[in-house]
């Protein structure tokens, strides 16, 4: 796979959603590359369709026109070979499973295995194994939902605000805790939030997009050094990328 | 823990059986002090003994009503819920087949006695038929609602694994639907017994309904009570019955009370 092929290609993509009130462009005209191995946010405001991108990419979702590619083939070929992981604002786990059970599930479904106890102890629940997700804290749920889409090796990882519900502590330790687990694991990832400063600080490329309709304003490189750290933050590189993104956010209103 | 759960029933028994004692004393004093004619309203004893005098009588015809209430459950819960398993995975299906089956439930099933006679004779079978018919439609109800019921973000989850629509109904539908399984279970259950006594009533020929009809052409209000008593302690016992299952099965589930 070190043909340098992209590990995502978007191609001219556009969607609309048919509701009552006739159709809504939720995206248009959506060109987007990202390289095997790289990090890459996509920050914008509510609605401009950031989670749509995310879930035509992931092949939940068939767009009208444009093309999609993962690692060189189709997203449903993609889902086939278990390229994806995915990791959603709100946990989804199953409450009926233990946090050991609910992390076997990709296992049982794709035929992988994988030492689910060690992937635990390395997101920091190894000892809320047999813990029900009802008794965990809501960052504890999402390290849970962050083990389960990692567990079958999946080659690119797709979240969608995976910290957005949670309190600005959970979030901190949340995000150091990715950057931990991608400086080691140098997976694909491609990450929705509207926190350009946590776009900043984890990525190596933010793309900044606008609503209605859905579309890509600017993409910027992130040329922080890594391994990256909370410490970053108070740099004023990182200051200068922050004022930046929130300038061409603002220009688009 | 099952200490804990034992006790917490007692301690939520307790109150209703005191309850139920307090009525029934007051209804003996009642009867007593007003000198109310025994055929309108039987002191408590007398009920009592109606039951105490004969109970191989009471309790083979609550068998019997038994026997075709759960039957009738039964066939209705399985042939409802698979019904359900093709209307949740299909909007056309569900189209298809909802009409029909709202026609089931909004037709009075008494109308149809006399043909559920002729196609399944006079034993049993239209029992079994009535308390089926009864019970076919909150099941299918709620587990079309309780399979679609499923966590969104759970399903993106598995559909991006490329799971099967059967390892989705395995890992996912089936156990959402179960809290929507039991609540209709909670309406069926006492819903089968009327089935069941209804159609006694009508057929005239076993069970509890048939009891009831002797009673009532002796003038023997007391047995007419402890028919009535019998057959409440039926619904109760199978409401907590499947309450119990409930709680054990549903241990995750926020309604089961933890
Ligand atoms: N299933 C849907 N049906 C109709 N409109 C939708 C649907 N999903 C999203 N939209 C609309 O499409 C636009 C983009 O939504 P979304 O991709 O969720 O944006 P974001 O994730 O950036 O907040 C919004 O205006 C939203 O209301
Ligand atoms: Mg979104």
């Amino acid at each position: 796979m070190s043909t340098g092929a992209a590990a995502i290609e978007v191609r001219g993509l556009a969607h609309r959603y048919h509701g009552a009130e006739g159709a809504l462009q939720a995206l248009d005209r959506i060109d987007l590359s990202v390289a095997d191995g790289e990090f890459v946010s996509l920050v914008g405001p509510s609605g401009c369709g950031k989670t749509t991108l995310l879930r035509a990419i992931g092949g939940l979702l068939r767009v009208e026109t444009g093309e999609v590619q993962v690692l060189g083939v189709d997203p449903e070929e993609a889902q086939q070979r278990r390229l994806f992981g995915l990791v959603s604002q709100e946990p989804g786990l199953l409450p009926w499973r233990s946090v050991e059970a609910n992390v076997r599930l990709p296992l049982e479904v794709t035929g992988a295995a994988a030492d689910v106890r060690a992937l635990l102890t390395r997101v920091g629940i190894g000892e809320f194994a047999r813990y029900a997700p009802r008794q965990l804290s809501g960052g504890m749920r999402q390290r849970v939902a962050l083990a389960r889409a990692l567990v079958h090796g999946p080659r690119v990882l797709l979240m969608d605000e995976p910290f957005g519900a949670l309190d600005e502590l959970s979030r901190e330790a949340m995000r150091l805790e990715l950057l931990r687990l991608w400086e080691s694991e140098r997976i694909t990832v491609l990450f929705v939030t509207h926190s350009i400063r946590e776009a900043v600080l984890l990525s190596d490329r933010v793309v900044v997009m606008a609503p209605r309709p859905g579309r890509i304003l600017d993409d910027l490189r992130v040329p922080l050094p890594r391994p990256r750290t909370d410490a970053l933050e108070e740099t004023p590189e990182f200051a200068a990328l922050v004022t930046r993104i929130r300038a061409v956010l603002r220009e688009a209103q | 823990m099952r200490r804990g759960r034992l006790s917490g029933l007692a301690a939520g028994a307790l109150p209703p059986a005191v309850f139920v004692l307090v009525l029934f004393v007051a209804w003996d004093l009642y009867v007593r002090w007003r000198d109310v004619k025994a055929y309108l309203l039987s002191p408590p004893v007398e009920v009592f003994r109606a039951l105490a005098t004969d109970p191989g009588r009471f309790a083979d015809a609550a068998a019997e009503s038994l026997t075709a209430a759960l039957g009738g459950l039964l066939i209705a819960s399985v042939v409802a819920f698979g019904l359900a398993v093709v209307m949740a995975h299909s909007r056309t299906l569900e189209r298809a087949l909802y009409p029909p089956a709202l026609l089931v439930k909004v037709t009075p099933i008494v109308a149809i006695y006399p043909l559920l006679a002729i196609w399944f004779g006079f034993g049993i079978g239209p029992k079994v038929a009535i308390a089926a018919l009864i019970t076919f439609f909150p099941m299918l109800v709620n587990a079309v609602v309780g399979l679609r019921s499923i966590d969104p973000q759970a399903h993106d989850f598995m559909r991006v694994l490329h799971a099967s629509r059967w390892q989705v109904f395995w890992r996912l539908r089936l156990p959402s639907s179960l809290p929507y399984v039991f609540a209709a279970l909670r309406i069926s259950v006492p819903l089968s017994l009327v089935g069941a006594v209804v159609a006694e009533f009508l057929s005239g020929s076993s069970g509890m309904g048939q009891l009831i009809l002797i009673a009532n052409g002796d003038f023997d209000t007391a047995g007419l009570f402890g028919a009535a008593l019998v057959l409440a302690a039926m619904g109760v016992s199978l409401t907590a019955a499947v309450s119990y299952v409930e709680g054990r099965v549903l241990t995750w589930h926020d309604s089961s009370g933890g």
